[in-house]
C-alpha cells in the first residue's frame, strides 16, 4: 500500500502556488519552531523520531544537527576572509543535496517539481536550529523543470516572508541560493559537492573532518538529501511519536522507492518502511508483463546489489536489507524479467563507474577501468569471477570515497547470488 | 534573460571563485560552448588563474571547451533505459544524423551523446534534445522529434523542459 507522509501534496497542490501549500498546513512547522524557539526540543524530536538520511549513507538526521551545533563555537565569527563576503556572517550552512544521479532514481526530481515549498520549509527549520543564514540547493544540471519550479518557489517564499529577513521573529533570517551541477555523478558525494560550490573540481575530500565540523567553506554544515528535508516539517509539527507510527521500530517512517525496468507500472511510490519488495513489485508496480518470470532485482542503484527471485519477500527497511546483503541506497528498484540481458546490464554499471570515477585515487581510477574491461570481454571462456572479486575487494578497502568503495558491489553481488 | 557575458561575470564576481561554475554554466547557455576567449574573461573577472579555470571546466562532462552542435542530443543508455531498448535508439540516431556517438554533424547542428541515467526511468527510454526531455521514445517518433527541432521546437510533447 502507498502511504502519504512526505508526498501528501504531490499531484494535489499546484507547485507554483504558495497559497495551495499554506492551505494544506504549509509553514506551520517553521512558524512553530521559530516562535517557540525551542531548539533543543526540535533536535531531540528529530533524534527520537529515528529519521535516517535518505541520500544513501544512512546517517541519523537529528545527530547531524546536534554535531553541527556543537562545532559552531569552535569557529570564528564572522568567518575568515577566504569565505566569500556574502556568506561570512552565517555561523553554519544548510545544504540540500539535489544532485540525484544514481542510476534508476527519480524521487528527488518528483519532490522538487511537485512540492518545492516543503523542501524550503525543511531547510529553513534546519537553518533556525543551526543559526544558519545561508543555504544552498545543489541541483542536478539536467533538471531544468525542477530548476524553474524551485527558483520560482524561493522567490515566492521570499516575497511572503518565509525566506529573507525577520522570518516570524526579528532576529531570524535565512535565504537559499541554487547551484546547478554540470554532469558529474561524483558531485553528489557531500565533500565533492562542497568543492564544486567553492568553484573547484568536484573531487571528494578525505574524511575526517566531517561536514558538520568543516563542510562548505570549512564551516559547520548540515547537508541532507531532498527527501530527508521533506520529512522534517512533519516531525517538527507532529512530534517523534506521531512519526514513529509509520514504519518499523528500527526503521521508522516512510521511504520513496523508484521502481523501473520490466514492470507494468513503473513509478515512484511512498511506502512505509518494512513493506515487502514483493508487495512493491507485484502490487504497486503492477507486476511483470504476461508470461514473464522474474530474473533479478537491482536495488539501491548502480552502487546497490542484486537480489534473486527467491529473496523478494524481504521487508524494505535498513536492517532486513542488510541481512540479505543489500542496502536501500537511493531507493532505486530495477526489475529484470527473464528477457533481460544481464551481461548488458553489468556492462552499463561497469561503464558508469569507469566514466564517473573522478580519478583522485588510484584504486578507483584504475580499478573501475579494469572492471569495465573484464566485464566487456566476459563470456569469452576464461573465468573472470576471481579477478572481479579481487578487484572489488581492493576498491572497497582502498578507495577514498563511496564511489570507489561501492563500484563493485552490484557486480560482486551478481556473482555471489549465482546470477552470472 | 538577455545579459551580456560581462554582466553575467559581474553578477557572479560578488562571490569570487565560488561563482566560477555558475558563471561558466550561464556563459555556455548563452554562447553554446566555452572558448578560450570566454574562459579568459571569466578568469579575469573572478580572479582565478586561467589554468585552474580550464581544470574546472574539464572536470564537468556537460561543460564544453570545444565547439559542439547547436543542439546536443543526449540518449540515456543506463540500466532502465537499456531494458526499454535504448541501444536501438542510439543506432537509429547514428544512422539518421550520419555521425557516431560523440561526434557533431558537419553543418554544426547536432552533437550526439550517450549519457547516464537522466532521472526519468519510469518513462524509459529517455532522450534529451537540447533543453527538452522526451520520455517513452520509440523508433517511430524519434524521426519527428529530431526534424521538428530543425523547425520551431517540437510538436512532440516535451516533459521536464524549462517553463516560461
Ligand atoms: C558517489 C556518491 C554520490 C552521491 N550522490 C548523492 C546524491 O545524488 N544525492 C544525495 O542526497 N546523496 C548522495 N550521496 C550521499 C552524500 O554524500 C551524503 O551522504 C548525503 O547527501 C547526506 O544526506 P542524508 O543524510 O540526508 O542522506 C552520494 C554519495 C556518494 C559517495
Ligand atoms: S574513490 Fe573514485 S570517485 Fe572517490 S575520490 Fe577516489 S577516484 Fe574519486
Ligand atoms: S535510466 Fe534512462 S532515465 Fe534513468
Amino acid at each position: 500500500m502507498e502511504t502519504k507522509l512526505v508526498t501528501l501534496n504531490l499531484g494535489v497542490i499546484n507547485p507554483t502556488n504558495l497559497d495551495d501549500y499554506i492551505a494544506r498546513g504549509g509553514f506551520q512547522a517553521l512558524e512553530k519552531v521559530v516562535r517557540t524557539g525551542q531548539v533543543n526540543e526540535i533536535v531531540d524530536a528529530l533524534k527520537a523520531s529515528g529519521l535516517i538520511g535518505r541520500g544513501g549513507a544512512a546517517f541519523p538526521t537529528g545527530l547531524k544537527r546536534e554535531l553541527a551545533i556543537k562545532a559552531e563555537p569552535l569557529h570564528a565569527w564572522p568567518a575568515p576572509a577566504n569565505v566569500p563576503e556574502p556568506y561570512r556572517y552565517s555561523s553554519a550552512f544548510v545544504v540540500c543535496n539535489a544532485d540525484e544521479s544514481e542510476t534508476g532514481t527519480f524521487k528527488d526530481r518528483w519532490l522538487l517539481e511537485g512540492d518545492p515549498f516543503r523542501i524550503i520549509e525543511g531547510m529553513a527549520i534546519t537553518a533556525f536550529i543551526t543559526c544558519s543564514t545561508v543555504g544552498f540547493i545543489y541541483l542536478r544540471g539536467e533538471y531544468l523543470l525542477a530548476y524553474a519550479r524551485m527558483s520560482k518557489a524561493i522567490e515566492m517564499a521570499r516575497a511572503r516572508g518565509f525566506l529573507g529577513k525577520q522570518i516570524f521573529r526579528d532576529d531570524f533570517e535565512f535565504d537559499i541560493e541554487i547551484r546547478r551541477g554540470a554532469g558529474a555523478y561524483i558531485c553528489g558525494e557531500e565533500t565533492a559537492l562542497f568543492e564544486s560550490i567553492e568553484g573547484k573540481r568536484g573531487e571528494p575530500r578525505v574524511k575526517p573532518p566531517f561536514p558538520t565540523d568543516k563542510g562548505l567553506f570549512q564551516r559547520p554544515t548540515v547537508i541532507n538529501n531532498v527527501e530527508t528535508f521533506a520529512n522534517i516539517p512533519f516531525i517538527a509539527l507532529e512530534g517523534a511519536e506521531a512519526y514513529r507510527k509509520f514504519g518499523t521500530a528500527k526503521s521508522p517512517g516512510t521511504r520513496i522507492v523508484c521502481v523501473s525496468g520490466q514492470v507494468n507500472k513503473p513509478g515512484a511510490y511512498e511506502i512505509e518502511m518494512g513493506t515487502s519488495l514483493r508487495e512493491v513489485i507485484f502490487n504497486l508496480a503492477g507486476g511483470l508483463r504476461a508470461n514473464r518470470k522474474l530474473q533479478a532485482v537491482l536495488i539501491g542503484g548502480a552502487a546497490g546489489a542484486f537480489l534473486r527471485p527467491d529473496e523478494i519477500d524481504v521487508p524494505l527497511d535498513f536492517q532486513s536489507l542488510a541481512a540479505v546483503g543489500a542496502t536501500f541506497g537511493s531507493g532505486a528498484i530495477m526489475v529484470l524479467d527473464d528477457t533481460a540481458n544481464l551481461h548488458g546490464v553489468l556492462y552499463r554499471i561497469a561503464r558508469f563507474f569507469k566514466d564517473e570515477s573522478c580519478g583522485k585515487c588510484l584504486p578507483c581510477q584504475l580499478g573501475t577501468q579494469r572492471q569495465f574491461e573484464i566485464i566487456a570481454r566476459m563470456g569469452q571462456a576464461q573465468p573472470v569471477a576471481p579477478l572481479l572479486r579481487e578487484l572489488g575487494a581492493t576498491m572497497r578497502d582502498a578507495s577514498i570515497c563511496g564511489l570507489g568503495q561501492t563500484a563493485s558491489s552490484a557486480i560482486v553481488s551478481a556473482l555471489d547470488k549465482n546470477l552470472i | 534573460m538577455n545579459e551580456s557575458l560581462a554582466e553575467i561575470i559581474a553578477r557572479w564576481s560578488r562571490v569570487g571563485r565560488a561563482g566560477l561554475l555558475p558563471a561558466m554554466i550561464e556563459a555556455q547557455e548563452k554562447l553554446g560552448w566555452l572558448s578560450e576567449e570566454t574562459l579568459t574573461q571569466i578568469a579575469t573577472g573572478l580572479n582565478v588563474p586561467l589554468a585552474e579555470v580550464y581544470g574546472v571546466a574539464d572536470f564537468y562532462a556537460r561543460l564544453y571547451t570545444h565547439p559542439v552542435g547547436k543542439i546536443v542530443v543526449r540518449v540515456c543508455d543506463d540500466v532502465p533505459c537499456y531494458l526499454a531498448g535504448s541501444e536501438k535508439i542510439v543506432a537509429t540516431l547514428e544512422q539518421r544524423l550520419k555521425i557516431r556517438v560523440g561526434e557533431t554533424t558537419p553543418d554544426g547542428q547536432y552533437t550526439l551523446e550517450v549519457v547516464p541515467c537522466l532521472g526519468h526511468c519510469d518513462h524509459a527510454p529517455v532522450v534529451m534534445v537540447g533543453k527538452h526531455v522526451y520520455e517513452k521514445v520509440t523508433d517511430a517518433n524519434l524521426a519527428s522529434l529530431i526534424s521538428d527541432h530543425e523547425k520551431v521546437g517540437s510538436t512532440q510533447k516535451a516533459v521536464g523542459s524549462q517553463e516560461g
